[in-house]
């Protein structure tokens, strides 16, 4: 927790720098004794900055008392994201649903499940069942993207 | 009886509502009794549809799934004992023991009654008070609304977090979110780097869904496998015998009193009710000694606290625009998609809309008795339901819910975003909840401070010489120091 808190520390520290540098870029007030636009972004630069440093603090003083966990294995989830940004980066070309199918397989496959039949029906069943209650029943198009035409 | 009123309950009472309600109450047992599925992944799969549908049924239906998704918690609680809601894992401390000895038909059918008892006193909490605070919230002016919005934000730091300084971090970084896009006052665009999209703000809805899906998401991928044993136990009679509902009344009597009185207080929640419940029913109990070994009286106090605490939360949500949790916090959301702003107006401009609400969470709670007690032998089946296939599902409702709030890519972009703050806060220990608060409030807390100042030609004195708001700010300080000082009592015991 200790290392924990120092990063946390360090990197809300500067994120409220960073913050209040943009903050003197905006307009500070238009009329006299009324606070302007950045009158409240300044107030949360001052918190941000007190209890971040407050954090930092506490961290280089405590003891660390976590055990180091060797066991833990972050690939899964790393790849959880890496698919999570892959499927919204194809997006907008693909459409929603070519997209979604192979997102879905992937999804349910690292989820545990290996049986062929099962992941390829729900694959295709989920995704296509979202697109039809959306469009013909709450009159929300999906985003069809560049494939879209396929669909009619 | 007051024309409002009755129009309230003829607009809940009807038959698309009230079929809106008893679908909730279905969703809301079945995402509560999976464990590793939270009410608020419930509430991300039904969002969307609460966009197109009307708002009478879209509360219907939220208010469904809130209600029922506290007692289906329990049944996971009591015949796997693992909670499927952080709120009953007060309940698995005795309902696991009881199904142990073959008696898990008798601790549902317990848990399901104090659930409905403590449901329907906080529907009495919320019919009688919710109107009367409202009228007295009509009072409050603009700087009374900041110091009570303040106090709001304060005490969920105090509650929410097990160190005060990340849950105020947690509240300063949702305040920090909020000024991006116009400010409320002059309508200057700020930390918008000409980005149109951004220029109307970052949606809360949006950034709740990242907040709260995608660690789960994330987290589930830790517990593939999960063995639900259990699910298919026989467990006999569920209808509780007239022995054991004398034996509840106490406990029920404690834990609905409790949980609706702290259901009022933000970020307080329903885990915290049902502990404090369980340790109070123990104390009074004639028999203290059979707690932890298969008590009723431990799955009445907490089961009755943890549903008493939902009518509570809509208090302040009802009546000053303050939701005490995550769910209450969608609820909001999901009002003001359709131009209806929860807060003491609600009930002078749409009365009717506002008491059609209450008497929703009445017929929610009715469904969730009529449901849990017809359907159970049925529902706990989904406990042996493949989470493979539903985890998936949840990323997709994540995707399309996100889009559908305004058919924007960048909303799916934003909620991504968020999830991966949220996972970095989970890493760092910092809650989310005081965050989502600061989301939530955090444009109100802005325009009433600039406003009040305005009007005072920038003299903060305004601020104490207002009773009401005084009365708030020494409140506030009061939870901070509170807070403050029992984590460092804590530090000193531990040493």
């Amino acid at each position: 927790m200790r290392i924990r808190n120092i990063i946390a520390g360090l990197t809300l520290t500067a994120l409220g720098l960073i913050y209040g540098f943009l903050t003197t870029g905006l307009p500070v007030r238009s009329l006299p004794n009324t606070p302007g636009p950045s009158f409240f972004p300044w107030i949360i630069t001052a918190l941000l900055l007190v209890l971040s440093v407050s954090l930092l603090v506490q961290g280089l003083r405590m003891e660390e008392t976590e055990p180091s966990n060797g066991k833990k294995r972050p690939i899964p989830q790393a790849l959880f994201l890496c698919l999570f940004i892959v499927y919204l980066a194809a997006l907008p070309f693909f459409g929603f649903l070519f997209t979604s199918i192979p997102f879905f397989a992937a999804l349910i496959v690292m989820y545990g499940e290996r049986r062929k039949a099962w992941v390829a029906s729900f694959a295709i069943g989920v995704p296509v069942f979202l697109l039809l209650l959306f469009r013909d029943g709450f009159s929300i198009p999906l985003p069809r993207g560049s494939l879209g035409f396929l669909l009619g | 009886m007051n024309a409002d009123i009755l129009q309230g309950f003829l607009q809940a009472s009807l038959p698309v509502n009230l079929m809106a309600t008893a679908i909730g109450a279905l969703l809301g047992i079945t995402v509560g009794m999976i464990p590793g599925m939270t009410i608020s992944s419930g509430i991300i799969i039904v969002l969307p549809l609460t966009f197109v549908l009307d708002p009478g049924m879209s509360i219907a239906l939220l208010l469904g799934l809130y209600v029922s998704g506290m007692t289906g918690g329990s049944f996971s609680a009591t015949l796997l004992n693992i909670p499927g809601t952080p709120s009953a894992s007060a309940t698995a401390i005795d309902g696991y023991p009881l199904a142990q000895k073959g008696e898990a038909g008798r601790a549902l059918g317990i848990s399901i009654s104090a659930s409905f008892i403590g449901g329907m006193f906080s529907f009495f909490c919320l019919y009688f008070i919710a109107p009367l605070l409202a009228d007295v919230a009509l009072e409050f002016r603009t700087q009374d609304l900041f110091s009570l919005i303040f106090f709001g934000l304060t005490i969920i730091c105090s509650f929410a977090a097990k160190s005060l300084i990340k849950g105020l971090l947690s509240a300063v970084i949702g305040l920090l979110i909020v000024t991006i896009g116009q400010d409320p006052v002059m309508g200057t665009a700020r930390f918008t780097f000409g980005d149109a999209n951004i220029l109307s703000g970052i949606h809360f809805l949006t950034a709740l869904i990242g907040l709260f899906a995608i660690p789960q998401l994330v987290g589930s991928l830790r517990e593939t496998g999960r063995r639900t044993a259990g699910a298919d136990q026989i467990f006999g009679s569920i209808l509780p015998k007239l022995a054991d509902l004398k034996q509840i009344i106490r406990p029920v009597s404690i834990g609905s009193s409790i949980g609706a009185f702290l259901g009022i207080l933000p970020g307080v929640g329903g885990p915290i009710a049902a502990f404090i419940s369980y340790d109070y029913a123990k104390k009074s109990s004639k028999k203290p000694e059979d707690f932890g070994k298969g008590s009723v009286e431990g799955v009445a106090a907490p089961e009755a606290a943890n549903n008493a605490v939902t009518g509570g939360a809509l208090i302040p949500m009802m009546t000053l625009g303050i939701p005490g949790d995550p769910v209450t916090a969608i609820l909001i959301g999901a009002l003001l998609v359709h131009g209806l702003a929860p807060g003491p107006l609600l009930f002078l401009e749409r009365a009717d809309f506002a008491y059609g609400v209450i008497f929703s969470f009445f017929w929610a709670n009715i469904f969730n008795l009529i449901i849990s007690f017809s359907g159970l032998r049925l529902l706990i089946k989904v406990l042996a339901a493949p989470k493979a296939l539903m985890m998936p599902a949840i990323a997709l409702f994540c995707v399309v819910g996100s889009y559908a709030l305004r058919n924007s890519f960048f909303d799916v972009y934003v909620m991504f975003f968020f999830g991966l703050i949220g996972l970095t806060m989970k890493w760092l220990n910092i809650p989310v909840v005081p965050m989502l608060l600061a989301l939530v409030l955090g444009k109100q807390l802005e325009e009433h401070l600039r406003v009040a100042l305005t009007s005072s030609k920038g003299d903060i004195s305004i601020f104490f010489t207002s009773p009401i708001s005084a009365i708030f700010l020494a409140l506030s300080i009061f939870s901070i120091v509170w807070s403050f000082t029992s984590e460092r009592r804590k530090k000193i015991a531990s040493t």
